[in-house]
């Protein structure tokens, strides 16, 4: 849990002022901002998704999750449509996390009490999809051998990788939300994926 | 470099085109390697089945009611400044005449009562020239108690004349 929020700290400082600066026109997606519910309905699970892994802190990534669209609800005007809802949202989530694994009560709290993504919990949800029973077993073993990986990766590794593989951006959206070069993002993503492709086996 | 042993992408290219920053030999190379593209299927599957799986996970956690922690929606600036301004007008369309009328009515007051003629050293000899021959008018007519036992009055030596009294 420790090693999920050690990084966090150098995380995420030009989320908002990378995108400020990259966002210069208003659309349609204002219109997907001005209904919470609509919002939260749309954008809930896959928020709660990447928080839950970049923490590690399920309890603690519904919190942020919240947080994360309460505060894109609140400053909705200052949303411009060059990147999308999605991405925005990221960077948001990114922000509140920092800020949330920054605070003297979350850090006496990770000492006292955490709670871990629970790897078997998650893997019973695997989608059936036509797997006879013995695919689905070893597809659950993958899924939790991955998570299992995902979580050995540094803070600013795991985030990025997530921001690529889950959250499907560009290496130049995760550059303009995190604020850093693409040849930055690159490095992180090759060193990610060695880790992970070396620990999935040898044909990944 | 992207090709490694028996002329495969290297883990680097492999990488790279997962990235999504593939080089043109690369894409060359996987048009025609079925092998390297089961490697890129095999991390691409197990990525998707991951993301499928934990997104699976996260919808069945009950989501938040956040419409009543979001505060009312804060109107346009350009409505604001028009209220402002919509304001500052009836306030100048009711002021205005109302301020007028009343510099009316204190004009005319004002026009209307005469200036109080301020105490002149004349007018103060005046009255005390009258006070003093009204004052002999009533002595005149009243007998003295003295004068019953054949005295004079006289002023107090100990005590001096007002200033007030010195002046009537």
């Amino acid at each position: 849990m420790a090693a999920y929020a050690a990084n966090t700290l150098e995380m995420g400082t030009a989320a908002h002022g990378g995108l400020k600066s990259s966002l210069t026109g208003r659309g349609e997606s204002i219109r997907e901002l001005d209904d919470i519910d609509a919002l939260v309905k749309t954008h809930w699970a896959r928020l709660l998704r990447f928080v839950t892994y970049s923490t590690g802190d399920p309890d603690l990534a519904e919190t942020i999750t919240q947080d994360t669209l309460l505060r894109a609800y609140n400053s909705r005007e200052s949303f411009r449509d060059e990147s999308s809802v999605k991405t925005w949202l990221t960077g948001i989530a990114i922000n509140v996390t920092r800020d949330h694994l920054r605070t003297k009560k979350y850090k006496f709290w990770a000492r006292v009490k955490s709670t871990a993504i629970d790897v078997h919990e998650m893997s019973s949800f695997i989608p059936a999809g036509g797997l006879n029973p013995e695919g689905q077993l070893l597809a659950r073993e993958k899924v939790k051998l991955l998570s299992g990986i995902i979580g050995t990766l540094s803070q600013k590794q795991r985030t990025i990788f997530l921001m690529k593989f889950s959250e499907e951006m560009t290496v130049n959206e995760i550059g303009d939300v995190l604020g850093m070069q693409v040849n930055t993002v690159r490095t992180h993503l090759h060193r990610a994926l060695k880790a992970v492709r070396g620990q999935l086996g040898a044909d990944q | 470099m992207t090709s490694g042993e028996a002329g495969h992408l290297t883990e680097e290219a492999v990488n790279d085109v997962l990235i999504g920053l593939s080089s043109p030999e690369a894409d060359a190379h996987l048009a025609v390697c079925q092998s390297c593209c089961d490697r890129l299927e095999q991390f691409r599957s197990t990525m998707k089945m991951f993301n499928q799986t934990s997104l699976a996970w996260s919808e069945s956690r009950p989501s938040t009611d956040l419409r009543a922690a979001v505060r009312p929606k804060a109107r346009p600036a350009i409505f604001v400044r028009t209220g402002w301004a919509l304001a500052a007008m009836a306030l100048l369309a009711i002021g205005i005449p109302v301020w007028n009328h009343e510099s009316r009515i204190l004009h005319s007051h004002a026009s209307a009562s005469a200036p109080a003629p301020s105490d002149s050293e004349t007018q103060i000899a005046e009255d005390n020239d009258l006070l003093r021959s009204v004052d002999a008018v009533l002595s005149e007519n009243e007998a003295s108690p003295l004068s019953d036992y054949q005295l004079q009055a006289r002023p107090h030596p100990r005590h001096k004349a007002r200033p007030e009294l010195r002046n009537r």
